[in-house]
């Protein structure tokens, strides 16, 4: 019950503290201006080169990856939040489990990326003419959480590695982007050097793209089950290895007394 | 050196050792368009056209501009941060004066990207960009700088009063990128961003460049079929009156913004 308390409390915080620096007003606008503007992009620039056959690819693939927005830059400023606010010292110094506490940080900012998704989906539709009329809603809806959820296992473990750095803000930057060239957002895996496509599997969101393209063209769930089953696995792996960075610092840091300062 | 030179120039001599004394902000000022430049490589892969010249000079581009929209946004958050914003605006010298430094080196930065950019095309994707007028290009991407540095003021000016201004930077990138056709033709754009495109300098900035830098190139602006270096011509010309617009807007939007801070007291508000 203890650990169920702490898990919330700790989602519910870390959420309301982003609002220390933004308001609900601008959230709100940078929700819309956002998914919409680097959909746009790269839907232009994709009309520009290879026409509009490219859209729909480009469109769902920057719809899906709006996600990170939240699951993986958002995850991963709370650690910087954490260093700049002076709260890590109280959150090291908390008597409470480090794993609820440590997971339930990033689980609000799963709910707020499907929101995200939902209206990235929505501009895709209505905006850039994606045809949905083919969509397996359940199969497309389970997709969407998965990756929410996978994605936020990724921030933590980018997060909790930022423990280690003065600026995690620098890292959230890169692994937010980098998502676009490794995830077959807006071009197919197969397309980067062949040198480098493994990469792109460490990456959870590269299986929800693939997958939310199978189930927008009606795959069922049975069928893209073995793919989210491999983003689960990944989205797993990533929690523990963030956990375990996570504990790597409290140990140092209480052994060096070095916190925000590294 | 005039008072104001001597105050522009101080702020940019600062500006640039604080860019050096913590390089890794240079990241996330770059990151984005860096990043959007190798997927549209990568999407040019197999293109043929002059894809490559837009995909190049587009990211360049946008490097000036990300650093320079992010970095103003900043530049008041920054002097908040380390305590001295009360002592800028308490000095006799005038903050725009101070922040036009800080822009102009912002957007000197942003050109960094532009180097990175080149380096992956000529090294990862193996395209050759030859410039046909080096002379030309250099007098083009100088008044682009500047003309984004003015910008820049005028988003400075209304980040005095919000504490949103990082919010508000990282949702304005990407429309401006999209309206100045960065990296595609304007012309693909609805009909109804083309008058919002061609109020921003760096539309016309950005054809200069692509105009001196290729002679296969065809104005993007309204100047299709004429001669390159009259197309040059009218496109600096032109960027240069809405710069200096920029300047004049500024000038008003920082008086306004200033006593409106001093009268409400919110200028070091969290």
């Amino acid at each position: 019950m203890n650990h169920l308390r702490i898990f919330l409390s700790s989602a519910v915080f870390s959420f309301r503290a982003q609002f220390d620096w933004l308001n609900p007003a601008m959230w709100l606008t940078m929700k819309l201006v956002l998914s919409l503007s680097q959909m746009a992009f790269f839907v232009f620039v994709g009309l520009f080169i290879q026409g509009p056959s490219a859209i729909p690819f480009i469109a769902i693939g920057n719809a899906l990856q709006s996600v990170s927005w939240n699951t993986v830059f958002s995850v991963i400023n709370i650690t910087g939040h954490d260093k700049w606010d002076g709260t890590l010292p109280l959150v090291l110094a908390t008597p409470a489990p480090r794993l609820p506490l440590f997971i339930g940080r990033a689980m609000i900012h799963v709910l707020d990326g499907l929101l995200s998704v939902a209206i990235a989906f929505f501009f895709a539709a209505f905006v850039f003419g994606v045809n949905f009329g083919q969509a397996n809603a359940l199969a497309l809806t389970l997709t969407v959480v998965m990756t929410a959820f996978a994605m936020s296992g990724f921030g933590l473990l980018i997060g909790g590695f930022c423990f280690h750095f003065r600026n995690p803000m620098v890292f959230a930057n890169i692994f937010t982007f980098v998502l676009l060239i490794f995830c077959g957002v807006n071009f197919p895996v197969k397309d980067l050097p062949s040198q480098i496509q493994f990469v792109s599997y460490a990456f959870p969101l590269t299986y929800g793209t693939a997958a939310a393209r199978s189930a927008i063209a009606g795959a069922s769930i049975f069928e893209i089950s073995p793919v989210l089953g491999q983003q689960l696995v990944v989205g797993l792996v990533s929690i523990m290895l963030g956990y375990l960075f996570f504990q790597t610092f409290e140990r140092s840091a209480r052994k060096s007394g070095k916190m925000e300062a590294l | 050196m005039p008072k104001t030179m001597t105050v522009i120039y101080s702020a940019f001599r600062m500006a640039m050792l604080h860019w050096m004394a913590d390089p890794q902000w240079i990241i996330p000022n770059i990151i984005a368009p860096f990043i959007f430049t190798s997927v549209a490589l990568t999407l040019f892969k197999d293109a043929t056209g002059p894809f490559g010249l837009y995909a190049i000079l587009g990211g360049g581009m946008m490097g000036m501009w990300g650093n320079t929209i992010y970095a103003s946004g900043f530049a008041i958050d920054f002097e908040r941060w380390q305590g001295t914003l009360e002592e800028v605006m308490a000095a006799p010298s005038k903050l725009i004066h101070v922040i036009t430094g800080r822009a102009v080196s912002n957007a000197l930065f942003g050109l960094t990207n532009m180097v990175a950019v080149l380096l992956i095309a000529v090294l990862g994707f193996r395209i050759s960009l030859g410039i046909a007028d080096p002379i030309l290009f250099t007098v083009s991407l100088a008044f682009t700088l500047l003309s984004v540095s003015a910008l820049g003021l005028i988003f400075a000016s209304s980040f005095v009063l919000s504490r949103s201004a990082q919010a508000l930077t990282n949702g304005l990138e990407t429309p401006l990128y999209i309206v100045s056709g960065s990296m595609f033709p304007i012309a693909l754009l609805p009909f109804w961003m083309h008058p919002i495109a061609y109020v921003l300098g760096p539309t016309w900035g950005i054809d200069a460049i692509r105009l001196a830098t290729s002679q296969d190139y065809a104005s993007q602006t309204f100047w299709k079929g004429m001669n390159a270096n009259m197309a040059i011509f009218l496109d600096l010309a032109v960027m240069l009156s809405i710069t200096f617009a920029y300047v004049v807007i500024a000038v008003v939007l920082f008086r306004l913004v200033e006593r409106q801070a001093r009268i409400k007291g919110t200028l070091v508000q969290q």
